[in-house]
């Protein structure tokens, strides 16, 4: 595990008094895309938020490449080069497309973050942004914006990209479309991870996977090689299974 | 585990505590006492306890706002002024008893509260506040224009050398009872109601209150009348031992900053915090207050670092280590075990 | 002709205004905050302006390019010190820290100061005047009302086309989503009070030029900040220049009526406007 770009070791997190994660043990490799799967509930977007920096945690949980980073403030974690596209996407409303996505163009460029993507590129990317630049966010469809949260991610230039539910509400066409990008951001070098709903769509876009339930790692393997049987045990209860 | 039986557990909701029947049975001797006042006490003594009862009542009335209600006000003072000049004017002009005119001035802030809250619930949090600061400021503009009150010079309350020193001792001491007794027991007796738990629902989260049948803006009006006619009694009381009203006094921001420290200090949210509060402010007044604008910095720096640094104020201390609430307002189920 | 008049000095008078406002309308814009101390930090800053004119004999223009870092400095130390512990959803914690602040300031003033009005000699600035068809038109207000159009323009373009105006937007949105795209919010919060209390720094030197201060007189210009900021409509420095005029001609027009009326009409025109269109003239809906 040692050479894995980001990890976590016995995470913990907790909101108030409400616990929400029971020691996850995780990590993904340079390149690598991972899914989380797991019922609503079952704490994969807390684990994003706790490793993004959001939720307190002890510096030891998380790390990257080997260094303790654990609870570092959000920017400064988009720093060290983590993104994430949030669940419910999150863009600037009142702000244009362009400018939503010139915000990580800046602080990329404050930060000293180099990288492939350029809002260029991006356009290649998703082209209906270059279309809708001077559009206000708030009246794009939730495709449309789905794909600036994105795009504003990956101008962050990240070595791990973390996608919340990026699929969530979108019509089947739209999440191709979306999911269809991916290849291009794992040609660039950058690890994904993508918490899902979906099982088939995150089995067939990922290398690994990780179910979740109440708050605990229940399955971990290969995408290729879990069985329906395992994810199902491990999406719903039963005994801990590792495939 | 030893309860395996299929019957439900025997809950029972506990409502009282011992430190809480003490308090109580304290809470009752002191307004007991309060009344019994001219028999016991000198008229200057009578005259510094109303003080103090003007300030834990005004002090609550602003806990009841920001700590409940979630309603930050800078202008209380507007419903204080204004019941008393209603007073000044009942008696003075119109030859109303006085004692029965504190009573029917305070028609005039709850007739004053409705309106000012429709026009003031519009604005955002904080502007909310600064707000009730305009609406003060409009009803001392108002009154320094008015010839029924006769504008800017003020009025004074001669109608009182009719009565007795003994008997204007014994209107000020049921006061005194008086005050206390709407402000706190009215509270504690709120507090305790169906409106109390919706109230300390509002407060914990608004928006899970609201979806659990809780109306919160019908609460927050509620409260916002209710505190608006609360400083309006402490008003009429006040002036009326003052003897004297004009605009700087009546509407004076002064009470404002006296309930926000005397809260923030003593403890938001509880009652227990404002009779803390108000009797750290009224010995501070009493020992520095002489020292007038350099004490007042202190009292601004302390307010300012218990909102930095310790929110809760001195009661919330003192709840966090001992549970032994003097006023106590939540429900405790307990489990009773099982008898034969 | 009377009421041309009214309507000329009020606008001028608006101009004073909106140089309290701009800073409100930014701070409640990115942190949903309001300085209750507002108005003292004028106050402040006019009377160590005049008592630095005083000492070392500086023109207005000279006290100004000293008083506008030293603002800058006062609301950075404000933010980090005490604002950027208080913000959040929670309205009170701000609003107490600010309210005590404010009574601290006032009396540290009195004690400083003594509570006597004061004023900054202009160099003769403040008396001349230029007629316009019958109307006085006093040059330090034309400048007054020059300097709010150029502050509220600069403050228009910076936050549009820069890229701290860019980073202040996305966390007046949404202060979670922008630190998740690099944005420091406390740095961008120190930044946006620093640059609300410079401007500031440019009220204090015209408020001591057109008239006096004192150590209780900054509780009137919060309110008429307020007020202009919300006549005009919350979210846009541009309403809260048009609010800041709208202000001033209800205050010119009530004190023709009946010089006690003035500030009053004032605040009639903000419950009005309270009233019938609570998003402000400008804002939207």
């Amino acid at each position: 595990m040692s050479g894995a770009i980001l990890s976590t070791h016995g995470l913990v997190a907790r909101y108030g008094d409400f616990q929400a994660l029971y020691g996850i043990d995780f990590h993904i490799d340079a390149g690598e895309a991972v899914a989380l799967i797991g019922a609503n509930g079952a704490g994969k977007s807390t684990f994003l938020r706790a490793v993004m920096g959001l939720l307190p945690v002890a510096p030891d949980m998380v790390r990257m490449g080997g260094q303790p980073v654990g609870g570092t403030p959000a920017d400064r974690m988009v720093q060290k080069g983590v993104a994430i596209v949030p669940e419910g996407r999150r863009l600037f409303s009142g702000m244009s497309v362009q400018d939503n996505l010139r915000v990580a163009v800046d602080q990329a460029d404050r930060l000293g973050r180099k990288g492939g993507w350029s809002l260029a590129r991006l356009h290649q990317l998703f082209p209906i942004l270059k279309e809708k630049a001077r559009t206000p966010v708030q009246s794009l469809s939730g495709g449309q914006q789905q794909m600036v949260s994105i795009g504003r991610a990956l101008l962050c230039q990240p070595r791990v990209l973390l996608c919340d539910e990026i699929s969530l509400g979108l019509a089947p066409r739209v999440i191709r479309e979306i999911y269809a990008a991916l290849p291009e951001v794992r040609a660039q070098g950058t690890s994904v991870v993508l918490v899902e709903q979906d099982v088939g769509l995150a089995q067939s876009a990922s290398d690994r996977l990780y179910c979740m339930l109440e708050g605990r790692v229940t399955l971990t393997g290969p995408s290729g090689s879990v069985t329906r049987d395992a994810i199902g045990q491990a999406y719903f209860g039963g005994s801990h299974a590792v495939a | 585990m030893t309860m395996v039986s299929m019957m439900p557990p025997q809950v029972r909701i506990r409502r009282q505590t011992a430190s809480g029947r003490i308090a109580l049975a304290l809470f009752v001797l002191a307004v007991i006492g309060l009344a019994a006042m001219p028999w016991w006490a000198k008229t200057g003594t009578i005259r510094m306890v109303l003080e103090l009862c003007c300030y834990v009542a005004v002090a609550q009335m602003w806990n009841m706002l920001a700590g409940y209600a979630g309603l930050v006000s800078v202008g209380q003072q507007a419903f204080m002024g204004a019941s008393g000049y209603a007073l000044f004017v009942l008696a003075q002009t119109f030859g109303v008893n006085p004692f029965l005119a504190v009573f029917l001035s305070l028609l005039v802030p709850l007739v004053l509260a409705v309106p000012c809250y429709l026009l003031l619930h519009r604005l955002d949090g904080p502007y909310f506040a600064i707000g009730t600061w305009v609406v003060a400021e409009v009803f001392r503009l108002v009154a320094s224009n008015l010839p029924l009150v006769n504008a800017g010079a003020g009025m004074s309350l001669s109608v009182m050398k009719d009565y007795s020193a003994f008997q204007r001792n014994i209107a000020m001491s049921l006061f005194c009872a008086l005050l206390v007794l709407v402000s706190i027991g009215g509270s504690y007796w709120f507090l305790r109601s169906r409106f109390g738990l919706a109230l300390i629902a509002m407060r914990d989260n608004p928006v899970a209150a609201a979806s659990q049948g809780v109306n919160v803006r019908r609460l927050r009006f509620m409260i916002y009348v209710a505190a608006a006619v609360g400083c309006g009694l402490v008003g009429a009381v006040y002036f009326m031992a003052q003897l004297r009203i004009n605009p700087p006094s009546a509407f004076d921001p002064m009470w404002s900053n006296i309930a926000i420290f005397i809260v923030m200090v003593g403890g938001i949210a509880s009652i227990e915090g404002v009779l803390i509060g108000t009797l750290i402010y009224f010995i501070a007044d009493r020992w520095f207050g002489e020292y007038g604008a350099s004490y007042f910095v202190v009292l601004g720096v302390m307010t300012v670092l218990v909102a930095l640094y310790a929110r809760t104020g001195i009661w919330g201390m003192i709840a966090a280590r001992w549970d032994a609430p003097w006023f106590p307002i939540r429900r405790h189920l307990v489990l009773e075990r099982d008898k034969p | 002709m009377q009421w041309l008049d009214a309507l000329v000095q009020g606008i001028l008078l608006g101009g004073m205004y909106a140089q309290y406002a701009l800073g409100m309308a930014l701070m409640f814009g990115v942190m949903k905050i309001v300085n209750v101390s507002h108005g003292d930090l004028v106050i402040l800053l006019s009377l160590v302006g005049i008592s630095l004119a005083s000492s070392f004999g500086l023109g207005p223009f000279t006290v100004m390019a000293a008083l506008v870092p030293l603002a800058v400095g006062l609301g950075w130390l404000l933010q980090k010190a005490v604002l950027n512990r208080v913000v959040g959803e929670d309205p009170l914690p701000s609003l107490i820290a600010t309210f005590g602040l404010s009574l601290a300031l006032q009396n540290l003033m009195l004690q400083i100061w003594s509570a006597n009005s004061r004023s900054l000699p202009g160099g003769g600035i403040e008396s001349r005047s230029i007629q316009v068809g019958g109307i006085h038109i006093g040059l330090l207000p034309v400048i007054v009302l020059v300097f709010a159009v150029a502050l509220t323009w600069g403050l228009d373009l910076m936050l549009k086309r820069t890229r701290f105006g860019r980073a202040l937007r996305a966390a007046a949105s949404d202060v979670e989503a922008a630190s998740m795209t690099g944005i420091n919010p406390r740095a961008v919060y120190a930044a946006a009070t620093a640059i609300a209390v410079g401007i500031l720094g440019f009220a204090a030197v015209f408020q001591s030029l057109r008239s006096t201060v004192a150590p209780a007189d900054g509780g009137a210009q919060l309110i008429y900040a307020f007020e202009a900021v919300i006549i005009g409509g919350m979210g846009s420095v541009w309403g809260a220049f048009l609010g800041a005029m709208v202000l001033g001609v209800a205050q010119a027009i009530g004190f023709r009526i009946d010089p006690g009326f003035g500030v009053l009409a004032g605040h009639i025109v903000f419950l009005l406007v309270l009233a019938t269109r609570p998003q402000g003239l400008f804002g939207r809906a």
